[in-house]
């Protein structure tokens, strides 16, 4: 049984959406188009991929856009799609890091901090033909997409328990429904099977007291917590775990979800560690003395700060805990790195 | 041991920022994501393992330089076994799974090598599908 935190949470992220406008190539516009109408607003789910929502563009151009005849010469498979700035935008990823790497390369940019809110759209420039397939890594059908995320999901479980068992002991009705969750947008088809494969949290599994090393009897372990332990967020072996950089590259670290001293690995600990140069790790305290008795350190701004799911997250929070309750579908934590402004 | 070189030049990042605007950034943050940008190129050793029927390598063990996509891997090896365009050929790590063509081969390095070796299998066929 999952508890409330964490299914309010999967929901949450589950529910996210993102507003894209996709406007066709005016170059490539085929004759006789509806010009002034070639823009299409979506609110996409973060947790969706591009060759997903495809049909439902497609559908409004035809309907819309496209003359007739000339839409007949137009192939979906010959369809890519850029950013505004000229990024390629991969079918493979999930539409949630598309628009948050879009928006901490921003952040280099643009001299003012990105709003808040959620009314700018992300500007996507469709193109309709020559599409750049070695770029775009992937064939642009809906069975690519698939098996790409099928095989993500499977990295990510080698990253959390060392193998793929969880994933390869799923029925393939089972497997199926996963995508088909994803397809159909249902949080609950999704999750019936999600939840064999994700790590769970329940407040009683995060580690009270941090055990006493070279005891192995330090916790008492009763038989009822085995299970729970075993699939606790903060007994894998590491947290998959993706670091977006402003304009690239996208990093992967090793990243336990507890600390050498049995102490949950914080985000802030994390990129202390792997990008000092950003997040400058912070000094200790100088010790008390008679005038101060509790002095603190100076303390050193960061020059980012980091998104997960468009969410500014706190550095104080844990990785285990994000890894199980803000993951995308695939089972990733994606972490995009947006850089502070002075 | 020989070497891939990296073909595949991502877009990103192609666009050079205006002057003006990179003064709205600090020196600083540009110099970390440099840095970042480069962290460290070494190579790493790859062992390819054939699966089933495919073909089996004289020289099965190779260096390469670490920020490759896994895309350059995937090119290097239907060369070397003198693959034809459209040939079927599957690429998978530790027996698992097929990683992303734009994964780095560090980043897999990190994660999943072996006694130090990143260990991709290869086949004609979808062996873990």
């Amino acid at each position: 049984m999952t508890d409330y935190n964490t299914s309010l949470f999967r929901r949450l992220t589950w529910e996210g959406t993102v507003p894209l406008e996709v406007r066709v190539d005016p170059k490539e516009l085929p004759a006789n188009s509806n010009r002034g109408l070639e823009c299409y607003y979506v609110q996409a789910p973060r947790i969706s991929y591009l060759p997903l929502i495809v049909p439902e563009i497609r559908r409004f151009l035809m309907d819309v856009v496209f003359d007739e005849i000339a839409a007949k010469s137009l192939k979906d498979e010959e369809w890519w799609f850029e950013s505004e700035e000229g990024t390629l935008l991969k079918w493979h990823w999930p539409i949630g890091v598309i628009y948050d790497n879009h928006t901490i390369s921003n952040t280099l940019r643009s001299p003012s901090p990105p709003s808040s809110s959620t009314a700018t759209p992300m500007r996507l420039i469709l193109h309709l033909a020559a599409p750049p397939n070695d770029k775009l890594f992937l064939s642009p059908t809906i069975e690519a997409c698939k098996q790409a995320f099928m095989n993500q999901l499977k990295e990510a479980d080698f990253i959390r328990w060392g193998n793929t068992r969880r994933m390869t002991s799923l029925r393939k009705a089972d497997q199926d429904g996963l995508w088909e969750g994803i397809r159909e947008h249902s949080f609950d088809d999704f999750w019936r099977v999600a939840s064999k494969l994700m790590p769970s949290v329940g407040s009683s599994m995060r580690p009270s007291s941090p055990p006493v090393p070279g005891s192995s009897l330090a916790r008492p372990v009763s038989t009822d917590n085995v299970n729970a332990d075993r699939d606790s967020a903060y007994s894998i072996r590491s947290v998959p775990v993706r670091i977006y950089l402003p304009d690239g590259p996208v990093l992967q670290e090793v990243a336990p979800p507890l600390l050498e001293d049995g102490t949950p690995q914080t985000l802030s600990h994390f990129f202390s560690t792997n990008l000092p140069l950003l997040f400058p790790p912070q000094p200790p305290p100088p010790p008390p003395s008679r005038h101060n008795p509790n002095p603190q350190a100076p303390s050193i701004p960061a020059l980012a700060h980091t998104l997960i799911q468009g969410v500014i997250a706190p550095p104080e929070a844990e990785l285990a805990w994000l890894g199980a309750c803000m993951a995308g579908a695939d089972g990733w934590l994606n972490i995009c790195i947006a850089i502070n402004r002075v | 041991m020989s070497q891939v070189s990296d073909q595949t030049t991502p877009r990103q990042g192609a666009n050079t920022l205006p002057t003006s605007e990179r003064q709205e950034v600090s020196e600083e943050v540009l110099k970390a994501l440099e840095t970042y940008k480069k962290k460290d190129s070494p190579k790493v050793v790859v062992r390819f393992k054939g699966v089933g029927n495919a073909p089996i390598m004289k020289q099965n063990v190779y260096k390469i330089i670490a920020t490759n996509r896994f895309q350059a891997v995937i090119h290097f090896l239907r060369k070397e076994l003198g693959w034809q365009k459209g040939e079927p050929l599957f690429l998978y790590i530790n027996s698992t799974f097929s990683p992303a063509p734009d994964d780095t081969v560090l980043n897999l390095y990190k994660s999943f090598s072996t006694e130090g070796y990143l260990i991709v299998n290869y086949s004609t066929t979808p062996a873990w599908g």
